[in-house]
C-alpha cells in the first residue's frame, strides 16, 4: 500500500493512471483563440509571467474538474486580481455587462429563472 | 555575428560554476516541499544520468511568486533509464525518459550504478 | 474544427466603446451559449484594453499568427533538415539557432531537436501543465493537453503510441521528453522511403504536427 503524496499538486499527474487518450484534435473555439492571445500578450509584455500563471492554475480548486482554456482563464483571474490590475468589483460588473450581450432569448427558461441567474 | 547575437540566438545558457558533468550520476532529491516546483512528483529520489547542460536560467519557483528567480540556476537534462523510474514497467530496458531537472535538485549518486 | 468566421464581424449592440471588439461573432452563437469562462475572459480583456493594458490590435495580431505562421513553421524546418544534411546537423545541435538561420525567430522557445534513428523513437509530453513550442508547430492538440495523455505517456508510452496507430518493435528504444522547464521539444521523424527527389514543400505536407510531437510517424500518401 503505497503512503499518501505528499504536497503533490493537482497538475502533477505524471504516472497516474487513466483512460484512453481522444486521439482526434477537436481544436480551439474562437473565444479560447482569443483567451490565448490574451495571455501570450500579457506574458510578453511582462504583465503575468508564465510560471505565475502555472502557480495560478495549479492552486485553482477545480484544478482536477476544469478543462484547458477555463484552467488558464481562472489562473490569469487569479493573477489579475492578484496584481491589482483589476478588482472583484470591476469584474463583476463587466461579467454582468457582457453576458447581457449574449443573452439569447430562450423559450425553455422563465424570465424569473433568468433574473436569478445574475 | 557578435558573440551576443550569437548567445541571444542559442537555445542554450553559460552555465558558470556548473556542479555537473555530462555522463555524471545523480540521484533526484526524495523531497516533496510545497508550492510551484518543476521537478515532477514522479522523479524525485530517482537515478539518472546528466545527458546535456542546458544552462542558467532564473528560478521558476521563485519567478512563479513575483520574485526575479535570481541568482540563476543551472539547469541539466537527466536521462532515467524507465525500469529504474517505475516498479513494473512494462516495456524494454532500454526505453528511456528524460526531463530538465535544476541543480538544487540533484545530488551526486555515487553508489554502485542501479 | 470550427468553421470559417469573419474576424470583423460585429453584431449589433449599444456599448458606447470607441474600440472595436472582435468578441461578437455569429461563431459563438453557433457554439452554443457562451460559459461563464468565456464571459469571464471576455470581461478581463475588455477591462484590459480600457486600461490601456493591451489593445484589440495585438490581440488580433496573436490571433493571426497563431493562426496562420506558427502552424507551418515545424514542417518547414524539418523538411530542410531532410534535404540538407549539414542542417540537420545544426539544428540538433541547437534548435534555436539554426531556426534563426532558416529565418524562424523563435519567440521565447529553447528549442531542442532529437532525432528518430531506426534505433531511437522519441515522443514529447509536458505532464506539468502542456509546454510545446507553440511558435514552431502552433497550438498544442487537445490530446496533448489532456490528463490521460499527460499521465500515461510517461510510463505507459508504447501503449499510448498504439492508440495512436503506432506500433514500435522491441528493439526500438522508446526516449521519453518531459517537457518541464526552459526548454522545448521537437522531433525529427525519418525520413521515409518512397520521397526521394521530393521538394521541400511537399516533405512539409507529410510533417504532420503529430509527427512532430512523436505520436506517429510521416506517411506517404497511397503507401502503407
Amino acid at each position: 500500500m503505497s503512503d499518501m503524496p505528499v504536497n503533490k499538486g493537482p497538475h502533477d499527474i505524471g504516472g497516474e493512471s487513466a483512460g484512453p487518450i481522444d486521439t482526434t484534435d477537436h481544436g480551439m473555439k474562437f473565444w479560447e483563440k482569443q483567451a490565448n492571445a490574451l495571455r501570450s500578450v500579457l506574458s510578453r509584455a511582462g504583465v503575468v509571467k508564465v510560471d505565475e500563471l502555472r502557480r495560478a492554475a495549479e492552486g485553482l480548486e477545480q484544478y482536477g474538474k476544469l478543462a484547458y482554456f477555463e484552467v488558464t482563464t481562472s489562473a490569469l483571474r487569479v493573477l489579475l486580481l492578484e496584481k491589482g490590475l483589476i478588482t472583484e468589483a470591476e469584474l463583476k460588473a463587466k461579467m454582468a455587462e457582457v453576458r447581457g450581450r449574449f443573452s439569447v432569448p430562450d423559450e425553455m427558461e422563465s424570465p424569473i429563472k433568468k433574473k436569478d441567474k445574475r | 555575428m557578435s558573440p551576443d547575437t550569437a548567445a541571444i540566438r542559442s537555445s542554450y545558457a553559460p552555465a558558470p560554476g556548473h556542479r555537473y558533468a555530462v555522463g555524471d550520476r545523480v540521484r533526484i532529491k526524495g523531497v516533496f516541499p510545497p508550492g510551484h516546483r518543476r521537478t515532477p512528483w514522479y522523479i524525485r529520489g530517482k537515478r539518472g544520468v546528466i545527458e546535456r547542460i542546458c544552462g542558467a536560467f532564473p528560478n521558476p519557483e521563485e519567478l512563479a511568486y513575483g520574485f526575479d528567480g535570481e541568482p540563476a540556476k543551472v539547469l541539466y537534462r537527466v536521462r532515467f533509464a524507465q525500469k529504474h523510474v517505475w516498479p513494473g514497467y512494462r516495456g524494454p530496458d532500454h526505453d528511456v525518459i528524460e526531463m530538465e531537472i535544476f541543480e538544487h535538485w540533484l545530488e551526486p549518486d555515487e553508489g554502485e550504478a542501479p | 474544427m470550427s468553421g470559417p468566421f469573419d474576424f470583423y464581424a460585429k453584431r449589433p449592440h449599444d456599448h458606447g466603446h470607441e474600440h472595436d471588439h472582435d468578441d461578437h461573432k455569429p461563431e459563438s452563437e453557433a457554439e452554443g451559449p457562451p460559459s461563464e469562462f468565456e464571459i469571464l475572459s471576455r470581461a478581463m480583456q475588455e477591462l484590459l484594453e480600457a486600461k490601456g493594458v493591451v489593445t484589440a490590435d495585438q490581440i488580433r495580431r496573436r490571433i493571426e499568427l497563431f493562426e496562420e505562421d506558427f502552424p507551418y513553421r515545424g514542417g518547414r524546418v524539418v523538411a530542410r533538415a531532410w534535404t540538407d544534411p549539414a542542417f540537420k546537423r545544426r539544428l540538433l545541435e541547437d534548435g534555436r539557432s539554426a531556426c534563426a538561420e532558416a529565418g524562424i525567430e523563435l519567440e521565447a522557445e529553447r528549442l531542442i531537436a532529437v532525432e528518430n534513428t531506426p534505433d531511437v523513437h522519441n515522443l514529447i509530453v509536458c505532464t506539468l501543465c502542456s509546454c510545446y513550442p507553440r511558435a514552431l508547430l502552433g497550438m498544442p492538440p487537445t490530446w496533448y493537453k489532456s490528463r490521460n495523455y499527460r499521465s500515461r505517456v510517461v510510463f505507459e508510452p508504447r501503449a499510448v503510441l498504439r492508440e495512436f496507430g503506432t506500433l514500435l518493435p522491441d528493439h526500438v528504444t522508446v526516449r521519453v521528453h518531459d517537457s518541464n522547464a526552459d526548454m522545448r521539444y521537437v522531433v525529427v521523424p525519418m525520413r521515409p522511403k518512397g520521397t526521394e527527389n521530393w521538394s521541400e514543400e511537399r516533405l512539409a505536407g507529410i510533417l504532420t504536427r503529430d509527427t512532430l510531437v512523436g505520436v506517429t510517424v510521416p506517411q506517404v500518401p497511397g503507401k502503407e
